[in-house]
């Protein structure tokens, strides 16, 4: 019986250890986000102004619309990259020399169950992929990514479009 | 006797002009009066108006400007202005500097056609209700512009069923909407 046992935990916990790896690294991967391709190439700007999210054809609510752009302004601050971080229709971004422009548009929205994945932790995450392209003064395009924000395990909603705001603000800080 | 009459004449004058300024004042100071009371009552009626609509126990999750994300207080109407305050900070938005406002009903409305499909697919059910919070709470999400013309995002956490009324309200004083106030819905199940 004991060796039964024994035999059970030493086939099972490899298992277990793999999974949570397999997890982590994945988890990794997805901070990184997708289409990573290409090169990094450094820009130099002294301002950065956000426009609204596009919702496009993906039926997005306006709540998680306006948390992915107050999230953004929040993210992209704390980067310090930007002497000024101007708000879509800011008067005084007309006058900044170097602006480039951060414009995002909704490519896929899942809602899932902050209930199912406190329970299961497989299923119920929610996430969206935003397109992600940064322009210059003439309307150039600088950085130009698909990213994506997911609340997999522990939180709300919410916590999906503070997620891809902080991917965003990495790539800011890449890029810039 | 000419001289005489004059003086008469000119005492008579004298008095008379004197009626009047005194009339004058008299007419100045009662109009003073008027217009100080009315000042008095009328300014703080108006610093203290009651609102028209309002909540406890609300939750700004976001854009609250100076006060910090899921931050607890009271959302009023109060004049013309959309005002939370949580402690003793406070932010207004002027009812015509709402671009947009819409309620988590909206978002379950404006979901039609292709895009319903769209959603008929998402699994787990997400696609019944596309919307960032459970059911049991209203949200209340309002777009505007500062004086500078920034654009800027708020978002309200409220009991079920309180978002419609402040809605209504600031639509009545100048507030937009891309989406027109649904019908209240119908009672669950």
């Amino acid at each position: 019986m004991k060796h039964h046992t024994r035999t059970a935990v030493s086939v099972v916990s490899p298992v277990v250890v793999a999974c949570v790896l397999f997890l982590m690294v994945s988890s990794v991967l997805g901070q990184t986000g997708s289409g990573d391709s290409k090169s990094k190439q450094k820009f130099s700007a002294s301002s950065i102004q956000v426009e609204p999210t596009d919702p496009g054809d993906v039926p997005m609510p306006p709540e998680f619309r306006m948390a992915v752009y107050e999230n953004l302004i929040a993210q992209i601050e704390k980067t310090g990259k930007f002497q000024h971080v101007y708000r879509s229709g800011d008067k005084d971004a007309a006058s900044a020399p170097d602006l480039v422009t951060l414009h995002t548009m909704a490519k896929s929205f899942t809602k899932g169950s902050q209930k199912k994945r406190e329970v299961t932790t497989v299923s119920g995450s929610t996430s969206l992929t935003l397109a992600v392209h940064i322009t210059d003064h003439a309307g150039q395009t600088l950085v130009d990514r698909d990213v994506q924000g997911k609340v997999r395990f522990m939180g709300e909603n919410l916590r999906a479009t503070y997620d891809f705001s902080k991917k965003v603000a990495n790539i800011v800080r890449e890029s810039f | 006797m000419s001289m005489k009459d004059l003086s008469v004449n000119v005492s008579v004058a004298t008095n008379s002009c004197r009626g009047t300024r005194a009339r004058i004042w008299a007419g100045g100071l009662f109009l003073l009066t008027v217009g100080a009371s009315l000042m008095f009552f009328s300014a703080p009626a108006r610093g203290q108006a009651a609102p028209s609509v309002a909540q406890t126990d609300v939750k700004v999750v976001i854009g609250g400007d100076k006060i910090k994300n899921n931050s607890v207080g009271t959302l009023s109407v109060v004049g013309s202005a959309l005002q939370f305050a949580a402690g003793k900070k406070k932010m207004e938005v002027e009812a015509s500097s709402i671009v947009d406002i819409s309620t988590n009903e909206d978002s379950r409305q404006d979901i039609t056609g292709a895009a319903h499909f769209a959603t008929m697919a998402i699994p787990y059910g997400g696609g019944r209700v596309l919307a960032l919070f459970s059911h049991k709470v209203d949200v209340l999400t309002a777009e505007f512009k500062d004086a500078n013309g920034g654009y800027h995002g708020t978002v309200f956490v409220l009991p079920q069923g309180q978002a419609a009324p402040f809605k209504r309200q600031l639509l009545t004083m100048g507030a937009k909407a891309s989406v027109p106030l649904a019908e209240p819905a119908p009672a669950n199940k």
